[in-house]
């Protein structure tokens, strides 16, 4: 048991974190949202979480709670000027703001360490915190879908002008599911910032970027399984063959360009998709047996 | 004048283009009221228009004695108006009930916490949700398909989900865009029942259609519209033996 832990729980935890930045990503995607900010906004929960602990001896749990609510607000902040936009205007307005964040974090060396990063941050968070935090995000997206926010997360996402014409306020609740992302980017960066010694503000750049969006795309953008089976899949993947893992983003790339030719649900979604017909099929069947 | 949509000298302009030019109508309720008018004679617009879609250039709109002539989109619809659209808008891959459910929007009262954290209160408002959606699928004869997707029904069944996500808002107003658009003899047949229920109810009703078989059947006064500007009023007969209604139909008669 303890030699598995140690072989599989380095993965675990990789796996455990990518899971919540996959969930900040599929939750604005779920309401119509293209943004891609998620990078920053876990940028800025780490970077707030680690700052306090080195600088100011701040204890880890208020860090995680101020990662948190600076992730929020700054995604609060955000959704101001993006409810103007639309579409892939988002997200190079969002991507923008991930490359200004890294720029910062550079730049502010007296307070971020700059280049060379964030170096000395208590390792306090382990295998069974990262477990809580991803066991309590996932309820509540999974809540979230089963509620009037999901419903109206759709059909914002679906056609506007019809949840506007049944009297959603488009701007509010794409603001509220831009908060909740930024919440989660923000708890998972303070997260990250508490299991690794160090932080270094390209972590947090185009490739983060591309992972996180690469696990939703991948698994899907409907069900709370998308998230849960593409960051699987896709941080598993790479460590089951090792010569795949030199070229993670070529993999990456590659499963990306299958996925949206040949399943451009995602494989999860697709999949309960099928499972659906096949009992809708049935019940009719069993429906006309009865007629007969 | 009590109750219902009241236009007042209504006009609509892009830069100098003019899409709607001193409309006057009223729409009251327990009635189905006809817009009619050829392509592009700005029906549409003046839909896009009551319902906050458009910003309004000049005159008034009023709706049940409130003035919503500026009021945002959503606001106008929580206030109790609806509206189906031309060219139908569902989320095809959802299920009917789903489709259905979205229309409760303005009734839904659960905190946002509580619907976060699905507290028990979140859970049976979707449950209610849930079963008065059922009902309304019910009373529209479609409960047997409420799981399949909406994408797969037929046109005339297409048409029949929108009216009922409209509908579960508890509209007092609905107006109807070219509802039998492409439909055949049965299903206009079929829905010319539904929207006769739907005024039986109380609720007032503005039909907008091209089909003037289907609006005389109907429609208990009737508004022509052309190059944004009405060109005749009255009883549905009137109206369409009117020569200028002909006219602009059909074009002016070659000289001879």
């Amino acid at each position: 048991m303890a030699s598995l832990y140690n072989a599989w729980g380095p993965i675990l935890d990789l796996y455990l974190l990518q899971l919540g930045f996959a969930f900040s990503q599929y939750l604005v995607l779920r309401a119509g949202v293209f943004s891609l900010a998620t990078a920053a906004l876990a940028a800025i929960g780490a970077y707030t979480a680690g700052i306090l602990a080195v600088k100011h001896g701040v204890h880890p749990a208020l860090g995680i709670l101020a990662g948190t609510g600076m992730g929020t607000a700054a995604a609060l902040v955000l959704s101001w000027p993006l409810a103007r936009l639309r579409g892939v205007y988002q997200a190079i307005a969002t991507l923008a703001f991930v490359q200004i964040v890294l720029s910062l974090n550079i730049w502010a060396e007296g307070l971020t360490g700059g280049a060379m990063g964030l170096m000395n941050i208590p390792r306090v968070v382990g295998t069974p915190g990262l477990l809580a935090a991803a066991v309590a995000v996932t309820y509540i997206i999974w809540a979230i879908g089963r509620t009037r926010i999901g419903r109206t997360f759709d059909v914002i996402r679906e056609n506007e002008a019809v949840a506007v014409s049944l009297g959603v306020s488009v701007p509010r609740w794409q603001a509220l599911a831009f908060a909740l992302s930024g919440a989660i980017a923000g708890l998972f960066g303070a997260l990250e910032a508490f299991h690794s010694y160090a932080l270094d503000p390209n972590i947090f750049g185009f490739s983060f970027l591309i992972a996180t969006l690469s696990y939703v795309v991948f698994g899907g953008r409907k069900s709370v399984l998308g998230p849960l089976v593409g960051t699987a899949v896709l941080i598993l993947l790479p460590e089951l063959a090792r010569p795949l893992a030199e070229n993670r983003v070529l993999v990456y790339g590659l499963l990306l360009i299958l996925v949206i030719n040949f399943l451009p649900r995602g494989v999860a979604d697709t999949l309960l998709d099928a499972w659906h017909r096949r009992r809708l099929a049935r019940r009719s069947a069993a429906a006309a047996e009865a007629l007969r | 004048m009590t109750g219902g949509l009241e236009l007042r000298a209504l006009g609509k302009r892009f830069g100098g283009v003019v899409a709607a030019d001193d409309v006057n109508m009223s729409v009251p309720p327990g009635r189905i009221t006809g817009l009619i008018g050829p392509n592009g004679a700005g029906k549409t617009t003046i839909v896009n228009l009551v319902t906050g879609m458009l910003s309004v250039s000049s005159g008034s709109i009023l709706f049940d004695g409130r003035d919503i002539t500026h009021a945002p989109a959503h606001a106008i619809a929580r206030a109790g108006l609806a509206r189906t659209f031309q060219n139908i808008r569902l989320m095809p891959e959802a299920s009917i009930l789903d489709n259905v459910m979205v229309g409760f929007h303005r009734h839904e009262t659960s905190g946002l916490l509580a619907a976060l954290l699905r507290l028990p209160a979140a859970a049976r408002e979707t449950r209610a949700m849930r079963d008065r959606a059922m009902a309304l699928i019910g009373r529209f004869g479609l409960a047997a398909l409420a799981d399949h997707p909406a994408g797969g029904l037929s046109y005339g069944h297409q048409r029949r989900v929108e009216i009922m996500r409209a509908l579960a808002t508890d509209p007092r107003l609905i107006l109807l865009d070219e509802p039998v658009a492409g439909m055949n003899d049965v299903e206009s047949a079929e829905m010319a029942e539904v929207i006769r229920g739907l005024a039986a109810e109380g609720r007032a009703i503005l039909l907008i259609e091209h089909d003037m078989r289907f609006v005389t059947g109907l429609c208990a006064h009737v508004y022509a519209l052309d190059g944004g500007r009405l060109i005749a009023e009255g009883s549905a007969r009137a109206v369409l033996s009117d020569p200028v209604v002909i006219e602009a139909y059909l074009g002016s008669p070659l000289d001879a």
